[in-house]
C-alpha cells in the first residue's frame, strides 16, 4: 500500500487555528508505504534543515513477554541490538555511529522498542545500511549475551532507588494475574537475575519479532521520501517476513477490589496508587479519549483536587493520573505523593471519590471545550524539532503503524461530549475493578 | 545570534555594571515563541547562613502567584494556552523560562512578566514551596535517587567552606528557619537589570522585544553578582572518600576534582575531547566500553567538565547552569556490592592510563570528528539554541556551535595530551560512594588489598590480565581518609 497526503501547507508551520486545512491536527505531510517484505516506511519532510531523525519501532514489548520466566526480554534486545554483527561488530558501529556525530538510543515500552539516531542528512545512506545488517543479521556470543544481562541487572539496581517505580511494579502485579502487562518493561526480578541462561530464548526471541512485518521505520527531516524509499529498497529490501504470530492471554475481569502495601526501607514520603482497569486504545469509539480527559480534568494541575489537596491544604505534593493507551486493556491510574502518613487513608478516598464523580454527573461542557484547546496547543508546542516529531509519531505507530493515529486521536476527542466520559466512568471506574496498592517508609522519620 | 546592548566579547562578565538588560535574540519564522529571562545570581550568592534563599526566591516567583493573580489564578490562565514558566536556579544563574504558540504570546508574557517582576510573597505560597524544596532535598534528592545524591554531594565536599559549597536548594536547617523577608531581601537586591539577561526566540515582532525591554526596565538598575574572584576550591592532599551509608540494592560512585577550566578558556575545547572519549551519557565512550560493555559491571560510566544535574533523566545537559568554576568527574552508575570497591579501582586505573598515555592520535581524531557534527544536536531546538547563545555571552565566547568547530579544527592530539597532563590527574581524588554495607566497603578500600571482580560469563585473557592489575590498583587509602556518613545527616545543615 502507498498512501501519499497532500502537503497542506508550506513548511509545517501551524495556522491560527492549529489545523491544517482539512481539519486535522498533524501538520506536516507524510509518505507511507509498504515493502514487499511487509516493512512499513514512514517518511516525513519537516523544516528542520540539515538534520535528520530516525525511528526505527520493533512492534514488541514486555506485552508479547508470554512464556513464564522469561519478563524482561523485549528490554533486554534494546540492549542487545547493540552487540553488533558479523560485518559491523561493535566497535564497528560504535565508530561509525561517532563519526556521523549522532545522537543514538533506544527505548522499550509495554507495546513497541524503538531504536532512534538523529544525524547530518549526508550520512543517511550509511545509517540506514548499518541498522539494516543488524536487524538482519544481528550476532552476539554467549559471553556478550551473559555480559549484557549484568548491564541490565545494573540499570534495575540503578531504578530501585525510587519507590516509584516500586509502586508502579506492585501495581501491575497486584492488577494483573494472566496478561503480560502484570509485568513491567523491565520484568520481574527474578527473570531478570535468571536472564543469562537464557542464550538459546534469546535467539528464538530475536527470530520471532526482528522481522519487517513487526517493523516501521520514520525518517524524519531534511528528507527527499522518493530518495529515502530508493534507500529503503536497497538495504531494507531483503530482509526475510517472519511468521510468528503471538497469543497473548485476555486479563478476565476483575471481580473485586484488590490491595496491596510496600514497606520502603529508606527514607521517602508516603504514596498511593489507585486504579482501574481500562480498555484497549480506541479511536473509533470515544472511550480512550473520555478517560484521558477525566485524568486531566479532575487530577491535573486545574482541577479542583488538586487545588484542594496541593494548593490549599497542602496534604500532598503530587498528584498525576494517566489513562490506558496501549494495545490491549491496561489501567487507569491515579498517584499521589502524600506529606504524611496519617493523610493516605483520606486521600485514598478523595482519589477515588474524585475518579467516580464523573461516573454520577456530567462535566461542564465549557471546561471541557478549554481542555481541548490546551490539547490543540499542548501538541504543536511539542512539535518543535525533527527528533520530537520522529518520536511523537512513533507512539502511535506503535499501536496502529500509521501516523494517521494522531489525526484519530484527536478527531475522536473533538466528539467527546460531557455523556461519553460519564458512560466511560460509569463503565470502567467501578469498584470491583480497582487496585490500589500503598508505600510507606519503615525509616522512622516520615 | 544578535546579541544588543553589551559587548559580545567580555571576558569577565560580573565587573560590568549595565545600565540596561543584555538582550540575547534569535528571530525566526516558528509559530512558538521561546522567553528565557536569566538572573545572573544564585546560590553561591546566598547569604550567610542562609543556604537555599537564591533557589527559594526563584521558585516563589515560577511557582507562586504575583501581586495580582493567585496561583490557582496563573495555572487556570496559562492552561488553555498549555504554557509554564519554568524556573531552575544554580550557583550563578536563575533562569525563567516559557514557550507559546504565538497566538498566545501577549497574554502568555504578560502572566510571565508579572510573575516575575511583580511577586506576590503569599503565606500559603511560601509554605507549599517551602515543604517542595524540603522534600526535594530530603525525600528526591536523598531518600529516592542515589546517583544524583553522590553527584551532589560530591560537589558539596569538593567545595566545602566555599560559596558552591551547599546544596542549590540549601540545607534542611537552614530552610525551616527560612522566611518570606529573607526572599524579599534577596529579590530586591539581586533581580536587578544589571544581573538580567533577556533571551527571546522565534516569530515574535520587533515591537514586542520592545515592549519587553521597556517593562523589564522597571528592575533597579543595581550591580551585577560577581563570580569572577571567589576564592578556589581547598586543595585535596589525599585520595578521600565519603561513603553515604543507606539502605539500597547497590553502591552508587562519583569521583573527581576541581580543574581551573571553565568555557571560553584555552584548554576547554582540548577537555571536552578528553571527556567525550572517555564518554558521556549514552554516547558510549573509553568507560563504558571498559566497564559496562567488556565487564557488565553496571549501566554506564561517564565522564564531565562541567556541571550536568539530573544526568540520569537527559541525554544533553540544559544550558544556562553556567559557571566559573568546576570540576572534573567520573559517573558510576550503581554496581552490585561484591564488586563495587573494584569499579572504583577499575576507574581511577582508567583515568591513571589516560594521565600517563593519553589519548592515542587515531581516537583523538575520530572523537573530535564527532563533536564536530554532534554539537548541532545540543542545540537542535530553538530554546536550547537561545539558551547557549545566553551561556556564550556570559562566557564571552562566539556561538557555541562556532566557537566549538573553529577550535576543534585547531586541536592537535598533542594539545588534548597536554591539556590532560596539566589539569588531570589519579590521585589526590575525592570520592562519594553510596551503599548499605559501609562497613565492608570501607574494609575492602583500606590497605590496598586485592578486591576481585566477579563475573558471570567467561572473559578474554587480555581482561582477565588486565583485572590482575586493577584489583590491586593502590589507593593508598588511610583509615582517616574514608568517611562514613549516615544518608540522614546529609544536607541537614
Amino acid at each position: 500500500m502507498r498512501l501519499r497526503k497532500t502537503a497542506l501547507f508550506a513548511a509545517g508551520l501551524l495556522t491560527a487555528s492549529l489545523l491544517a486545512a482539512d481539519g486535522k491536527i498533524f501538520p506536516y505531510s507524510y509518505v507511507q508505504e509498504d515493502l514487499p517484505n511487509g516493512l512499513r516506511l514512514v517518511t516525513i519532510p519537516t523544516d528542520y534543515r540539515n538534520i535528520v531523525s530516525l525511528f526505527i519501532v520493533v512492534g514488541t514489548g514486555s506485552r508479547n513477554e508470554v512464556e513464564p520466566g522469561k519478563s524482561g526480554f523485549a528490554h533486554l534486545f534494546e540492549h542487545l541490538m547493540f552487540r553488533g554483527t558479523a560485518e559491523f561488530p561493535p566497535e564497528r558501529y560504535e565508530a561509525e555511529i561517532q563519526n556521523a556525530g549522532a545522537a543514538s538510543n533506544a527505548f522499550t515500552s509495554d507495546d513497541l522498542t524503538a531504536f532512534h539516531t538523529t544525524f547530518s542528512k549526508e550520512d543517511l545512506p550509511r545509517i540506514l545500511s548499518m541498522e539494516a545488517d543488524r536487524f538482519a543479521h544481528l550476532s552476539f556470543t554467549q559471553e556478550a549475551f551473559k555480559t549484557e544481562t549484568r548491564a541490565v541487572l545494573g540499570e534495575y539496581n540503578k531504578n530501585s532507588a525510587s519507590p516509584s517505580e516500586k509502586l508502579y511494579e506492585v501495581l501491575r502485579a497486584t492488577a494483573f494475574h494472566v496478561h503480560t502487562y502484570q509485568h513491567t518493561t523491565m520484568g520481574f526480578l527474578k527473570d531478570i537475575e535468571s536472564m543469562p541462561g537464557e542464550y538459546d530464548y534469546s535467539r528464538q526471541f530475536f527470530d520471532r519479532y526482528y522481522r519487517p512485518e513487526y517493523t516501521t521505520i520514520i525518517v524524519a527531516g531534511d528528507v527527499d521520501p522518493k530518495r529515502v524509499r530508493s534507500l529503503i529498497d536497497e538495504r531494507w529490501g531483503t530482509w526475510k517476513r517472519g511468521s510468528f504470530k503471538v497469543s497473548i492471554p485476555a486479563e478476565p475481569p476483575q471481580t473485586a477490589p484488590r490491595t496491596a502495601s510496600i514497606d520502603w526501607p529508606s527514607e521517602t514520603l508516603p504514596w498511593i496508587a489507585v486504579a482501574w482497569h481500562g480498555p484497549a486504545y480506541t479511536d473509533t469509539s470515544e472511550e480512550t479519549v473520555a478517560l484521558d480527559a477525566i485524568a486531566r480534568l479532575g487530577f491535573g494541575q486545574t482541577s479542583p483536587l488538586y487545588q484542594e489537596l496541593v494548593i490549599d491544604e497542602q496534604k500532598v505534593d503530587s498528584i498525576n493520573a494517566g489513562p490506558p493507551t496501549n494495545i490491549d486493556p491496561e489501567l487507569f491510574a491515579a498517584i499521589a505523593r502524600v506529606k504524611k502518613a496519617a493523610d493516605l487513608p483520606s486521600i485514598q478516598e478523595r482519589l477515588i471519590t474524585t475518579a467516580q464523580g464523573f461516573a454520577s454527573k456530567p462535566v461542564d461542557a465549557k471546561k471541557l471545550e478549554i481542555l481541548k484547546e490546551h490539547l490543540r496547543y499542548e501538541f504543536a508546542l511539542q512539535l518543535n524539532n525533527s527528533e520530537s516529531i520522529a518520536s511523537t509519531v512513533a507512539q502511535y505507530v506503535a499501536l496502529r503503524r500509521t501516523p494517521e493515529t494522531i489525526n484519530r486521536f484527536y478527531e475522536a476527542y473533538a466528539r467527546l461530549t460531557p455523556a461519553d466520559i460519564q458512560k466511560a466512568a460509569q463503565k470502567y471506574l467501578i469498584a470491583n475493578n480497582r487496585t490500589i496498592v500503598t508505600l510507606k517508609s519503615t525509616a522512622g522519620s516520615k | 545570534m544578535k546579541i544588543t546592548r553589551g559587548s559580545l566579547i567580555l571576558a569577565c562578565v560580573a565587573r560590568i555594571a549595565f545600565a540596561a538588560p543584555r538582550v540575547v535574540e534569535l528571530p525566526g519564522k516558528s509559530p512558538l515563541v521561546t522567553l528565557r529571562f536569566v538572573f545572573t545570581t544564585g546560590s553561591a550568592s546566598d547569604p550567610a547562613g542562609k543556604p537555599g534563599v537564591a533557589h527559594l526566591t526563584g521558585e516563589m516567583l515560577g511557582g507562586g502567584g504575583p501581586k495580582d493573580f493567585t496561583w490557582k489564578q496563573i495555572m487556570d490562565a496559562m492552561y488553555p494556552m498549555a504554557t509554564s514558566v519554568d524556573v531552575y536556579s544554580d550557583k550563578e544563574m536563575t533562569t525563567f523560562v516559557g514557550e507559546t504558540h504565538r497566538d498566545n504570546l501577549d497574554k502568555f508574557y504578560a502572566l510571565m512578566r508579572d510573575m516575575i517582576l511583580n511577586p506576590g510573597w503569599r503565606a500559603d505560597d511560601f509554605t507549599r514551596l517551602r515543604d517542595d524544596s524540603l522534600n526535594a532535598l530530603r525525600v528526591s534528592l536523598r531518600g529516592n535517587n542515589d546517583e544524583e545524591l553522590g553527584k551532589e554531594e560530591l560537589y558539596n565536599v569538593i567545595y566545602r567552606g566555599r560559596a558552591y559549597g551547599h546544596e542549590n536548594l540549601g540545607t534542611a536547617s537552614a530552610l525551616q528557619k527560612m522566611t518570606v523577608a529573607d526572599l524579599q531581601g534577596f529579590y530586591r537586591q539581586h533581580y536587578t537589570q544589571a544581573n538580567l539577561i533577556i533571551g527571546i526566540a522565534g516569530g515574535y515582532s520587533p515591537e514586542f522585544l520592545a515592549r519587553v525591554k521597556r517593562d523589564f526596565a522597571a528592575l533597579p538598575e543595581g550591580t551585577a553578582d560577581h563570580f569572577d574572584q571567589l576564592p578556589a576550591p581547598e586543595a585535596i592532599p589525599h585520595n578521600h572518600i565519603t561513603l553515604i551509608q543507606k539502605d539500597t540494592r547497590s553502591v552508587a560512585w562519583s569521583l573527581g576534582y576541581p580543574v581551573d577550566v571553565k568555557r571560553g578558556d584555552p584548554d576547554y575545547p582540548a577537555l571536552l575531547v578528553m571527556t567525550s572519549w572517555l564518554g558521556q551519557h549514552r554516547q558510549g565512550g573509553r568507560l563504558f566500553t571498559r566497564m559496562r560493555e567488556l565487564r557488565g559491571l553496571n549501566y554506564g560510566d561517564y565522564a564531565y567538565i562541567e556541571y550536568f544535574p539530573r544526568g540520569m533523566y537527559r541525554f544533553e545537559p540544559e544550558p544556562d547552569i553556567a559557571r566559573h568554576q568546576q570540576i572534573f568527574q567520573i559517573w558510576i552508575r550503581p554496581v552490585e556490592p561484591p564488586n563495587a570497591v573494584f569499579a572504583v579501582r577499575l576507574a581511577m586505573y582508567e583515568l591513571d592510563k589516560l594521565v600517563k598515555k593519553g589519548i592515542p592520535d587515531a581516537e583523538f581524531q575520530k572523537t573530535r570528528s564527532f563533536l564536530s557534527k554532534y554539537i548541532n544536536v545540543l542545540t537542535k531546538t530553538k530554546s536550547s539554541e537561545l539558551g547557549y547563545a545566553i551561556d556564550s555571552l556570559y562566557y564571552g565566547t562566539p556561538a557555541y556551535n562556532d566557537y566549538i568547530k573553529a577550535a576543534l579544527a585547531k586541536l592537535t592530539v598533542a594539545d588534548v595530551n597536554a591539556a590532560i597532563r596539566q589539569h588531570l590527574r589519579a590521585d589526590d581524588v575525592e570520592i562519594v560512594g553510596v551503599g548499605k554495607d559501609t562497613d565492608a566497603i570501607r574494609a575492602g578500600l583500606l590497605g590496598d588489598g586485592p578486591s576481585p571482580v566477579t563475573y558471570n560469563a567467561a572473559k578474554p585473557q587480555d581482561i582477565l590480565d588486565e583485572d590482575q592489575i586493577v584489583e590491586r590498583f593502590p589507593l593508598h587509602l588511610r583509615p582517616q581518609d574514608v568517611t562514613v556518613v549516615p544518608v540522614a545527616t546529609v544536607f541537614e545543615n
